[in-house]
């Protein structure tokens, strides 16, 4: 018997919309502009806001795309939390309402279990190399940085996190003294590829235990940026790509080292990195280099499933579906939500 | 302690000197007291100046079990008080519009009674309830922040 859900994610910037039939992803859409073309509508200025006017063209698409009819849906899935209130209250009064017309279950999904999980998204005619269990995984995005180990498909234990700036909000709070827009993590990868990540050394955290730290490393960054620009005015525009290099550099160090030191203790080789800034190419060049040096088995997923998406909630929910998991029309969504 | 300081639940605004991150302690314990029953406290300043540290240090001292870290990302974080009050940490770093702030549904937060402990407020400079208290870092240099402390933003 097919498994078939509809699943939403709507937890902070984005809203998308997904169909993933037996943990294989059908369809993925996160509502742009095109899927409010083929809708015939526009996107409205307030895009990052805007769930309530997506969600009913981004379901629509995802359905379309995978060919499935409404009827044939085995559950809803959505995210839960953590995330913006309203924003997660528009993705699951959407599913509540649909499931209850359809007469199917709800699925409630914590965004951070889905994005360890997509690792087990699996696209039609295509082998995706999945990790085996105990799996310890780095979640690193704009807003996240936890190292979780996974002994299961729904057993995760969150073992490290960051105490106070993620290690995406490292690279655009970075970026943006460089006079890059935010998020401007993604520049800074790229200039890097020009510059010399050695050329400046910041202080780095010294925090113990698997937890991180990016706020002193942030500072440390700012002062030398704001000391060097005193003695020379066009110091950035010069030493931009060394600069970039550099901080990229020293981040990707400060996850590598944590990653090293929780593989080490928990005696884990079955490693991946998850999230938006799993996209960087310093830091999976040092997650391959630390696999050859250690024998890890690594894992990225594919860059549609790194950032925020429903293909992950949906193939989260699957395997709550196959577990018997199912979540009431009572149910709120959650804005602290701990996995 | 000065007059000023003894009488800070009183006074309009006052200032601070802090040259040690352990200084902040203090300092939360005067803040808190100032905000009396006003629960929304707006944290300006600089990068890097320590909005996110002294906020960390504020949910120290009520007890706040949850990590509290940085939500500019987030936008906002909900957390619990030890006697399961909440209390929101909110960053409009990112926001670049009134709009933006109106589609957050601020006002949920801003007049929920509960703490409100706001980075990068300017945004909703004008949309804070009166009383609402002001928290101006500047740097003076690498370890010298003076601290104003006020009940309205920008006067004397």
């Amino acid at each position: 018997m097919h498994v078939t859900i509809l699943a939403i994610e709507s937890s902070c910037d984005d809203t998308s919309a997904a169909l993933v039939r037996n943990g294989i992803v059908l369809s993925n859409l996160i509502a742009n502009q095109k899927v409010h073309r083929n809708y015939g509508g526009v996107v409205p200025e307030l895009a990052s806001r805007a769930h309530q006017q997506h969600v009913v063209p981004v379901v629509d698409q995802a359905l379309k795309e995978a060919g499935v009819e409404k009827n044939r849906l085995s559950a809803v899935a959505f995210t839960q939390g953590p995330g913006l209130l309203g924003s997660l209250l528009v993705g699951v009064s959407f599913a509540k309402g649909l499931a209850l017309s359809l007469g199917i279950p709800l699925i409630g999904v914590n965004h951070l279990h889905a994005h360890i999980m997509a690792h087990w998204a699996g696209e039609p005619g295509k082998k995706v190399k999945t990790p085996g269990f105990p799996f310890l995984c780095l979640l690193v995005s704009g807003g996240h940085t936890q190292l979780v180990v996974a002994r299961g498909f729904l057993e995760m234990e969150v073992i490290g996190q960051t105490i106070d700036d993620a290690a995406g909000e490292a690279f655009d709070k970075c970026a943006k003294v460089l006079g890059i827009p935010y998020p401007g993590g993604p520049v800074i990868d790229r200039l890097s590829r020009e510059g010399d990540p050695h050329a400046f050394a910041f202080a780095r955290p010294r925090i113990g235990g698997l937890d991180f730290s990016f706020s002193g490393l942030k500072t440390s960054f700012l002062y030398l940026v704001h000391d060097e620009v005193e003695k020379n005015p066009r110091f950035i525009e010069e030493r931009k790509a060394d600069l970039s290099a550099s901080i990229q550099h020293t981040i990707v160090e400060v996850l590598m080292d944590k990653l090293e030191k929780a593989s080490e203790q928990t005696g884990i080789r079955e490693i991946g990195i998850a999230g938006g800034v799993s996209a960087n190419q310093a830091l999976r060049d040092a997650l391959e280099e630390r696999a050859k040096r250690y024998g890890w088995n690594i894992y990225i997923p594919e860059f549609i499933y790194t950032t925020d998406n429903a293909g992950m909630i949906g193939v989260t929910a699957y395997y709550k579906y196959l577990a018997g998991e199912r979540t009431g029309q009572e149910t709120v969504p959650l804005a602290r939500f701990p996995m | 302690m000065t007059p000023a300081m003894k009488n800070s639940a009183e006074a309009k605004h006052w200032t601070a000197c802090i040259s040690s991150p352990e200084e902040w302690k203090e300092f939360s314990r005067r803040l808190l007291h100032f905000a009396g029953n006003h629960r929304v406290i707006a944290f300006s300043g600089p990068m890097g100046s320590g909005k996110t540290t002294l906020i960390k240090e504020i949910c120290r001292q009520l007890e706040v079990a949850d990590v509290v870290a940085s939500p500019t990302f987030a936008i906002i974080y909900e957390y619990r008080s030890r006697n399961s009050e909440t209390v929101y940490h909110m960053d409009f770093f990112r926001i670049k519009s009134l709009e933006e702030v109106y589609a957050l549904g601020y006002e949920d937060y801003l007049y929920s009674g509960s703490w409100c402990f706001i980075e990068w407020p300017e945004p909703v400079k004008h949309l804070l309830p009166p009383e609402s208290v002001w928290v101006e870092i500047s740097v003076d240099d690498t370890d010298l922040r003076r601290v104003r402390v006020s009940r309205e933003k920008d006067t004397g």
